[in-house]
């Protein structure tokens, strides 16, 4: 990968990862046919509801175009009833296959959801069956298209609409509700499915920071004990960040209550910091790895607590 | 500084989560480059040998991240595989069938298997409509002002207690034909759209505990019923039927199937049984899914032969002889197809 590609990927990737652990998106894990656990997010409201509008608007779109088509063709052919009907008919199967039909093709994408970097998938991590398409988007008619109508008869109506149409607005209102009401967000749909709609967006490799660390800092084991698996992925993002006045400013910050922390007698003139971070996280994490390796994990600076630091 | 960490005195730092970084980055690499031209342009982007590699190179990945999880410790690389093992799995694991061939493997297996499962759902529901058929026919043929607390004025087109034999009889069950387009395109189309959105609804409606789907389907009952005692009040019980029964077998047939389904949902939502509810719900929801959308088929056949044929086939007799015709093959398709397979697979 170029250069200038990573930094542009870079920025969008930190963002990315701070949504991430900032622990508003909720994941849900799947364990794929190999045995391997893989986290998945959740799509969130706002992600579906904008897939949702733009296939509302493609179909839509759609539709009209075929309307135009049909009347066009038609009016020559038979009476105006009839091009009627076709419309009619061709606007009901739009409606009904357009989901259905993308869903299958694209391996659980509509062009909305592709918009939104949605997807939906097998919620136990097998693939995606048509069967499982057809459950959830069949029932689209109850939780989406029924309420509206309800509502437009009920408006249409005014003053004097019936208590009865009034009830069964609010029940289908709490149908449609559902993915607000459950810890997996699946609407109706998703539940007889077996179905989740999942966030998939890229994500980049970048450089591995311990092969630039320069080796003229040595640190001994009872000062890279003073870390855990936590605070070196805290170091690892403030390094990745752009460099900025700002960055720089932070990182000299780090580097001086490191430098209390471990007790580091040499000063680190502020033209140093950089390289003296990098070079903690380095010695930090193959400290910490090669722990690891023998089965102690220190998730934080606290986890040392009950053993010997010796 | 007494004691320097013994390795790192003589060379510069080598981690291990390093090393392994550098060994295993081609494959990802590759592995990323085809994902993403799977995910812009499909399958048909990729080559021969790459199709051949994807599997391979997925298993690969996916062990690097089973290792790098126990000997890394770098965020950014065991978030990167994370994603890439998610994506290459999206794309290994996705259906690869055609439409075409999707839809051949649901009507010669899928469909009739999934009806086959359900027989019991299918029993009960024809249960509801019978009783709601029996209730319907015995309120109205004492007291004909119940005809039209059961039928909506869109159904009656403004056949009612006031209507007499003859209108009946050249109005509504030996019309005239009203010609190729009206009956095929507009009447068909009209009762298609009303039915397979009453079909949709009373599978739909499963999620809810399934008593609505039950209403739904007794409330169809009520109203075959209420016509059926309005018709026979005027002597014309066998011509009703026989006009009734020429769709009916089909479009009956698609309302309790869609009744059924709605009731699968319904079961593996009221008893779980040996799995969570969650899980157990998927997988017969799924049934249930297709046996509506069969459904959904069988009123277009229906709307076709109600709008089309029906008023071109006028004496009673003929129409209750295609009626069977459509009952028997019906009865075949459910009872037969598909069972091959199912045997072969088991």
């Amino acid at each position: 990968m170029t250069l200038a590609a990573e930094g542009a990927y870079r920025a969008a990737d930190r963002v990315d990862a701070l949504i991430d652990r900032g622990t508003k998106r909720r994941i849900h894990l799947i364990v794929t046919p190999e045995g391997i656990e893989l986290p998945v997010a959740l799509a969130e409201h706002s992600e579906r509801l904008v897939a949702f509008l733009c296939d509302m608007l493609f179909w839509l779109g759609t539709t009209l175009l075929i309307y135009i088509a049909a009347i066009w063709l038609v009016v020559e052919l038979g009476g105006p009833l009839v091009a009627f009907t076709l419309i009619t008919l061709i606007a009901f199967l739009v409606r009904n296959l357009y989901f259905i039909y993308f869903e299958m093709m694209w391996g659980g994408a509509t062009p909305g959801k592709k918009i939104a970097k949605l997807r939906v998938i097998d919620r136990r991590g097998g693939p995606l069956m048509p069967a499982a398409v057809i459950a959830r988007n069949l029932t689209r008619e109850l939780e989406v298209f029924l309420p509206i109508s309800v509502f437009a008869n009920l408006t249409s109506h005014g003053a004097s609409a019936n208590w009865q149409s009034f009830f069964l607005l609010i029940w289908l209102l709490l149908l449609s509700g559902l993915p607000l009401f459950n810890k997996a967000r699946m609407r109706g749909g998703d539940i007889i499915a077996g179905t989740l709609l999942v966030s998939v967006p890229k994500r980049v490799l970048l450089d591995d920071i311990a092969e630039q660390a320069s080796s003229a800092y040595r640190f001994t084991s009872r000062q890279l004990q003073a870390y855990g698996s936590f605070e070196l992925q805290v170091l690892e993002e403030l390094l990745r960040r752009t460099p900025s006045e700002e960055t720089s400013q932070l990182h000299e910050t780090v580097a001086g209550k490191i430098a209390a922390k471990i007790g580091w007698s040499d000063p680190v003139p502020p033209s140093q910091t950089h390289d003296f971070l990098k070079a903690f996280y380095a010695a930090e994490r193959a400290h910490l790895e090669r722990e690891q390796a023998f089965g102690r994990i220190y998730q934080d600076k606290h986890a040392r607590g009950g053993q010997d630091a010796g | 500084m007494t004691e320097v960490v013994g390795p790192q005195k003589a060379r510069p730092l080598q981690l291990k989560s390093s090393e392994f970084r550098r060994l295993r980055e081609p494959a990802w690499r590759e592995l990323e480059g085809i994902i993403a031209r799977m995910e812009s342009r499909g399958l048909g982007a990729l080559r021969p040998e790459e199709f051949e590699r994807l599997p391979l190179l997925y298993r690969s990945t996916l062990s690097s991240l089973a290792v790098a999880r126990s000997i890394a410790l770098d965020c950014n690389l065991l978030l990167y595989l994370e994603n890439l093992a998610m994506r290459a799995f999206l794309n290994v694991y996705a259906p690869r069938s055609s439409l075409i061939e999707d839809l051949g493997r649901f009507l010669t297996t899928g469909f009739p298997v999934a009806v086959r499962q359900a027989r019991w759902h299918l029993m009960l529901i024809l249960a509801v409509f019978l009783a709601g058929g029996a209730i319907g026919y015995l309120l109205t043929i004492g007291d004909e002002t119940w005809y039209g607390a059961f039928v909506p004025e869109s159904l009656s087109q403004g056949r009612g207690p006031r209507s007499t034999r003859s209108e009946l009889m050249e109005g509504e069950l030996f019309a005239p034909w009203p010609g190729v387009a009206n009956s095929f395109i507009v009447f068909a189309n009209a009762l298609f759209q009303h039915n397979a959105i009453i079909g949709i609804l009373s599978f739909g409606l499963g999620a809810v505990a399934g008593v609505p789907t039950l209403l739904l389907v007794g409330y169809q009952g009520m109203v075959i019923g209420a016509m059926l005692a309005l018709h026979a009040n005027r002597g014309l019980a066998i011509d009703f039927l026989g006009w009734v029964s020429i769709h009916g077998v089909t479009e009956i047939g698609a309302i309790l199937l869609s009744g059924a389904a709605g009731l699968v949902v319904a079961e593996k939502i009221l008893l779980p049984g040996p799995h969570n509810r969650l899980d157990n719900l998927s997988i017969h929801g799924r049934h249930a899914a297709l046996i509506a959308a069969g459904a959904v088929m069988m009123f277009l056949i229906a709307g076709l032969i109600e709008g089309g044929l029906r008023q071109l086939i006028q004496p009673t007799v003929l129409r209750f002889t295609f009626a069977g015709v459509t009952f028997v093959l019906w009865l075949a398709y459910f009872l037969f197809a598909g069972r091959q397979t199912m045997r072969g697979r088991t």
